[in-house]
């Protein structure tokens, strides 16, 4: 007997949003000729708007959710909706720019939108079958537009090899589950949680289900030891998408794990925190450490991505109302950084054609402006005050000291001055060397308005944290 | 007491003015150099105007912090934005102030790329500030990394390479970085000390007189101070710069340009020994107790090893680097001995050592860019062409070796009074750093500017006019005056130190030699 609970409509809106501008880009993108490709960028930004709209307004109307529901329609996970749609306009917005080899942009926009749907469901993931689906969507788009590039061996390559990857992970998962399911006869958060306080001891069916699902998901979160894909993907992919995969289906999958932890196993922390611990510890270390010899950008900020989703883990390890607050705050200012570089990323790349290192030589010289943003990013990534990414850092370390877990402190305070040192190498480049050529590279007002966007967000981030911080704890 | 200055409260003004100077010339054309220069004068001078007038109006009966601001920052984790100077901190704000407006006018010869070097530089001279006005962990921190980062493009686009003889012994891309990194990882070792004093107070407030008023009622448990001791005094003390991690400073200063080695020797060491009196030994007196004789050990091998490396090296600016790590060493040395005769003489003589610095590196950096060599043995004679710059090479020769007159005699001889009860081995060994410096500084002061004339040096030219006299005649006029008449100096000092050293021997751990030998009797000698 199949209980059909009663749809709350107003609490959905945005998802809902999303998934009629799947529909409506279908139709404009079989019905808009090639010359008026334009018409479908207003459209899918004007998505983002109206989501970001009914996002506002559902907020206003919560919902009863928790419990069996499969989604928890609450303010934690609006928030990060809200970064997400951020996240998806600002990819838009490079895909806007000149010289991009993207093509198409239709189906482009509509594969975007469905991973945005895919990771909108993450965010308030409460069921097991839900978290694979929103997993699967999110990722199945991410694998097309990694290939999306058809010309570009790079490209398909990068597709190629996130798929295949992406594949055994997601048999992880479902196995995980299946797993879990057997042990709980229910795949509800609430069932499975319930499942874990009440026996005694834990059954081995539901420690490995259990580990088999932290495989899954740190695939998604590049953690070690399932990053491989990581620096290859980044490469070939185009820049936008791995603006998405570094930014949007980082913070689903984190927010995903954060649910999992908390809402599911929570009785049974002792099994997990000090795994995550030591994963966080080596994925921190391998992605730091690795960035260090790269001679490409994106491959680069490929494993600069991994240490981040390090400090990440670490958060998640300690496990606390706090530890939430932190890497809530922590993504927020990885949202800022990391697109204002990869929109630096697009930016030179699409005007010097390629993504070497060597063309960041003397771009102070050339375009000072676009220099003093990927500096500012750059160092807020590294978390240097008063920038962003240093109060991300300084709540996670701080969540961690509370949780009594200072030898990881240690290493993460360690990881912040390796990886200064690889951000301070790409400086370099940018102020201490000449230039390749003295010509300047022309910014589009439409590039430039973000770009300086982001940067005043990552000052105003960094310096006054208080609403922020407010908001966020407001929310936990 | 809050003094303003139109509405703006008297410290926040000395800390935004560098700010809104490098807001300002962000927003000024790149083909403009002089009105960005007047633009970073004036903000320097403001600075200096306001911690002019903080000395003056500082209180030294009353005591304690003042000119106190206080802003709740973050109110979950108990952070503020809170100011205020106490007889410590008003001193080096000042010896601050002085070396950033000297700095600033030194700048003048920075030929290229002025806009973002002024930007950079007066975000340093922010950084530093904010390190000793802060009131609050978090704030100090935060001011103290963003210091540090600016250092990096300065050393690297507008410094110049270690040469000996025409070959690149270090070039500044290498300094610049290993300074960087150093630093910063000093920083970090430093924050999960502080970080974890947080936390074991309560996870309360960051705020640095309510944890000094707490730990006042009931101390941390003295193990746990024993144990995170030591991560705030190495932390810190990588800029101080504390031997063996000092190796980043000489090379630092020597690839640096001048103005950025003036604030590099004359003040960024000093937050290294500020946060360790202030956090370290203020905040975790039974870790001090364990530790400090330590400290004193490591300190004697920064005098004398720095010492015996300085007489080694033939570059002037590698000389004179060296000769700041090892004058650091009496600095820490006083701050060891937990007296408050020694301590009132380490931070007289963290005033001295960064006046006499600054002089002379800007001095080297005059040299350099007329002759273009820093190399000893090609140096010579430039009395002949420059008499005035010659004059004032002797007077900071003079004040390193620690001259009467000057105020690096008044404030080593402090070090060495109230220091000799307590360490006598170490106080022995560290005079002997003294005539070290002397050999140094006097075979430096005769390579350069004595003996006949050289021939490729005849278009050296002195500084002539009065502008550009005036760094030089601000710095050896604060070295002349502190050094013949330091009693106002000191009293403001000892102000603050007395009742430090009270708190940080009251502890239920404590060390008998190290009470009540040395009553404060007299500190202007």
């Amino acid at each position: 007997m199949i209980d059909i609970p009663t749809i709350p409509w107003c609490a959905l809106a945005p998802e809902l949003a999303v998934a009629t501008w799947i529909l409506l880009l279908l139709v404009a993108t079989l019905c808009v000729p090639a010359h008026r490709q334009s018409v479908l960028s207003h459209l899918a930004v004007l998505g983002i708007v109206v989501a970001a709209g009914l996002l506002v307004w559902a907020s206003q109307h919560p919902s009863a959710s928790g419990g069996t529901a499969m989604l928890s329609l609450d303010r934690f996970g609006g928030y990060f909706k809200g970064l997400l749609l951020l996240a998806t306009a600002v990819v838009i917005v490079m895909t806007r720019l000149p010289r991009q080899l993207l093509t198409h942009v239709g189906a482009f926009y509509l594969l975007l939108y469905t991973a945005l749907l895919g990771a909108l469901i993450l965010v308030s993931v409460n069921n097991l079958l839900l978290l694979f689906l929103g997993l699967e969507l999110l990722t199945f788009s991410l694998y097309i537009m990694a290939a999306y590039v058809k010309t570009d061996p790079r490209s398909v390559e990068a597709g190629m090899k996130y798929l295949i990857l992406g594949s055994v992970s997601s048999g992880f998962l479902i196995y995980g589950i299946a797993l879990l399911y057997g042990m709980a006869g229910t795949i509800t958060f609430t069932g499975v949680r319930a499942a874990f306080a009440n026996t005694q001891p834990t059954p081995v069916a539901g420690q490995v289900g259990l580990y088999l699902i932290l495989a899954g998901l740190g695939f998604k979160v590049a953690a070690v030891p399932f990053q491989l894909w990581v620096p290859d993907v980044y490469e070939g992919a185009p820049t936008p998408v791995v603006a998405m995969l570094s930014v949007g289906s980082k913070m689903a999958g984190v927010v995903a794990m954060l649910r999992l932890l908390d809402g599911l196993v929570a009785p049974v922390q002792w099994v997990w925190t000090p795994v995550l611990a030591v994963i966080s510890a080596a994925t921190m270390l391998y992605g730091n450490l690795g960035a260090i010899p790269q001679t490409n950008i994106k491959r680069l900020l490929g494993y600069s991505s991994i240490g981040h989703a390090g400090y990440l883990l670490m958060g998640i390890a300690t496990a606390t109302p706090e530890s939430a607050a932190a890497i809530s705050y922590y993504l927020l200012a990885y949202l800022c950084s990391n697109l204002a570089v990869f929109l630096v990323v697009v930016i030179v790349g699409g005007a010097t054609g390629s993504d070497s290192l060597d063309e960041y030589r003397g771009l102070s010289r050339r375009s000072p402006g676009l220099a003093a943003a990927m500096f500012i990013a750059l160092l807020s990534l590294a978390g240097v005050p008063p920038l962003a990414g240093f109060v991300g850092k300084l709540l996670v370390l701080l969540s961690a000291v509370k949780g009594q877990r200072l030898w990881l402190v240690a290493i993460g305070a360690v990881n912040v001055a390796i990886s200064l040192y690889y951000y301070l190498t790409v400086v370099k480049r940018m102020y201490l060397e000449a230039p390749n050529t003295s010509s300047s590279i022309r910014i589009t007002p439409l590039a430039a308005a973000t770009l300086a966007a982001l940067v005043l967000g990552i000052v105003v981030v960094g310096v006054y944290q208080q609403p922020f911080l407010a908001y966020i704890r407001s929310t936990l | 007491m809050v003094s303003a200055v139109l509405g703006v409260p008297l410290l926040v003004l000395i800390l935004l003015a560098p700010m809104a100077g490098a807001l300002m010339i962000a927003l000024l054309p790149e083909h403009r150099p002089a009105l960005i220069r007047r633009v970073a004068v004036t903000a320097a001078s403001l600075s200096l105007a306001g911690a002019v007038y903080a000395i003056l109006t500082y209180n030294t009966a009353a005591g304690g912090y003042q000119h106190e601001v206080c802003v709740p920052w973050i109110h979950s984790l108990g952070i503020g934005f809170h100011l205020g100077v106490d007889g410590i901190s008003v001193v080096l704000v000042l010896l601050h102030a002085l070396c950033a407006f000297t700095g600033v006018l030194i700048s003048y010869a920075i030929p290229q790329r002025v806009k973002e070097y002024f930007i950079f530089y007066l975000t340093l001279i922010t950084g530093v500030f904010g390190v000793f006005l802060s009131l609050d962990l978090f704030f100090f921190y935060f001011f103290y990394e963003m210091a540090v980062i600016p250092m990096y493009p300065l050393i690297g686009v507008w410094g110049s390479d270690v040469k000996e003889r025409g070959v690149v012994k270090f070039s500044k891309e290498y300094a610049t970085m290993k300074l960087t990194i150093y630093l910063t990882l000093g920083a970090v070792v430093a924050l999960v000390g502080l970080l974890w004093l947080y936390v074991s107070a309560g996870a309360t407030t960051f705020d640095l007189v309510a944890l000094q008023q707490q730990f006042a009622g009931s101390p941390l448990d003295p193990g746990l101070q024993r144990a995170i001791f030591p991560l705030l005094a190495i932390g810190f003390g990588v800029i101080a710069p504390m031997w063996p991690l000092h190796s980043w400073s000489p090379i630092g200063h020597a690839a640096a340009p001048s103005a950025v080695s003036m604030l590099h020797a004359g003040v960024l060491m000093k937050l290294g020994s500020y946060a360790i009196i202030r956090l370290a030994v203020g905040l975790l007196p039974a870790g001090a107790q364990t530790w400090l004789p330590w400290l004193a050990v490591v300190c004697v091998m920064n005098i004398v090893y720095g010492g015996l490396v300085a007489m080694a090296q033939r570059d002037l600016k590698l000389i004179i680097g060296y000769s700041s790590s090892s004058h650091m060493g009496y600095v820490l040395l006083g701050i060891a001995c937990l007296s408050p005769l020694a301590l009132n003489g380490a931070v007289l003589l963290m005033f001295a050592h960064g006046i006499m610095t600054a002089l002379a590196f800007a001095l080297v950096g005059h040299l350099y860019d007329q002759t273009h060599t820093r190399y000893l043995p090609d140096l010579g004679g430039l009395a002949h062409q420059a008499p005035f710059i010659a004059g004032c090479g002797v007077i900071a020769a003079m004040a390193s070796s620690g001259l009467p007159g000057l105020a690096n005699f008044v404030a080593e001889l402090l070090v060495f009074l109230g220091g000799w009860v307590v360490y006598p081995v170490q106080m022995i060994l560290g005079v002997l750093g003294v005539v070290i410096t002397a050999i140094y500084m006097l075979r430096l002061v005769r390579g350069t500017f004595f003996g006949p004339s050289k021939p490729v040096f005849a278009r050296v030219t002195d500084a002539t006019t009065a502008f550009a006299k005036l760094p030089y005649l601000v710095l050896i006029g604060a070295l002349l005056a502190v050094g013949c008449w330091p009693g106002p100096l000191t009293r403001i000092i000892a102000s603050a130190t007395e009742p430090f050293i009270q708190q940080a021997t009251q502890q239920p751990v404590r060390a008998a030699t190290l009470t009540s030998t040395t009553q404060p009797e007299s500190h202007s000698p």
